[in-house]
């Protein structure tokens, strides 16, 4: 799955929880996109899941031979789930197909209400979204009901989850699912079919 | 599992360079194939709703196609607009009104019809001379050419 978000959404920290939720059940491994440093693998790896890091350097976006190059670090074929923890950044990465069957787009509630009506092609390319952060929406002044709302303005189909990584509100509903998705990979919608 | 972080051999700041770059590849591969001796122009579909800008893209071409059989090719870009279609009314094509992909209509789900295309639709080459009438071009990518 590719795990797309504006920089500061807390994709890293949404992906340790799903890790923690997800260990002893699935065989998964992780690839990381940044523009330098490999702190997020180092963050994946202290959970005992095989991280690898790719920094693009000025790159926005991962493609999908950076992708392949990195795949040769795993096992793929003894994976139940790869994750690829993309640059973070709303505009690029939408349009660069990794070959992956599951788009997840992570927005927090501190980013505001708007971001999906000024990103649609980021949003209306996503198969889950997973709205972040619930915990700060009274602080950020954020009707999470709009958020919502302007979500399915761009993308009706899509599958909604609103949970904080920080307080664990909202995030077994995800897990769940995301367990579910991987048992039954085969009758899943793949990314781009719309 | 650590390693030596990995590099992308290219360094632009704007994800138009590794389009361009693509593009680029695309039509030198099928010039390859037709022993043309140069690119002349490149044909391209690229619909509304994508992330790529065109005087972005232009510019990156600009710069990619240095050294390459497209050096002097020009980029003629065709711009698809958005077209929606309801999934469940029986409603005709309709023009996305603004970013909302919810049927005016009944309110359901807007199927995206065109607007997302991102194509090389043909190449015109300069062919070598003694092989430009005995090769025809083949498949998805037509190609007009120039004498």
């Amino acid at each position: 799955m590719n795990l797309m978000s504006a920089p500061g959404a807390g994709k890293t920290t949404l992906l340790e929880a799903t890790l923690r939720a997800l260990h002893g059940e699935f065989r998964v491994a992780v690839i990381e996109g940044d523009l330098q440093t490999d702190l997020d693998a180092q963050r994946i790896q202290a959970l005992g899941v095989p991280a690898f890091q790719i920094t693009t350097g000025t790159v926005c976006h991962l493609d999908a031979r950076m992708v392949a190059r990195a795949m040769d670090s795993f096992p793929i074929d003894e994976l139940d789930l790869l994750v690829i923890e993309n640059v973070g950044n709303l505009i690029c990465p939408a349009s660069f197909d990794l070959g992956e069957s599951l788009r997840i787009v992570v927005c927090s509630v501190a980013e505001g209400a708007e971001k999906p009506k000024k990103y649609p092609v980021m949003f209306n390319k996503a198969d889950v979204i997973l709205i972040n952060k619930i915990d700060l929406a009274a602080a950020s002044d954020v009707d999470l009901w709009q958020l919502e709302a302007n979500i399915m303005d761009v993308n009706p189909k899509a599958i909604l989850f609103a949970l904080s990584s920080k307080t664990g509100a909202g995030l077994s509903a995800w897990t769940d699912w995301l367990k579910t998705a991987v048992q039954t990979r085969t009758s899943l919608p793949l990314a781009g079919t719309n | 599992m650590s390693n030596k972080p990995l590099r992308h051999e290219v360094f632009p700041p704007v994800h138009e360079i590794s389009i361009a770059e693509n593009i680029l590849q695309i039509a030198e591969a099928k010039a390859r194939e037709q022993n043309a001796r140069s690119i002349q122009l490149i044909k391209l579909r690229l619909g509304t709703f994508t992330t790529i800008v065109e005087e972005a893209l232009q510019f990156a071409f600009e710069v990619c196609r240095q050294g390459t059989l497209a050096a002097e090719a020009i980029l003629e870009i065709e711009t698809v607009e958005m077209v929606t279609e309801c999934m469940v009314c029986d409603s005709q094509a309709q023009p996305a009104h603004g970013i909302c992909l919810i049927c005016r209509t009944c309110g359901f789900p807007l199927r995206i019809l065109a607007g997302e295309e991102l194509r090389v639709e043909y190449i015109e080459v300069d062919l070598k001379q003694e092989e430009s009438l005995s090769l025809p071009f083949q498949n998805e990518y037509q190609s007009r050419p120039m004498y």
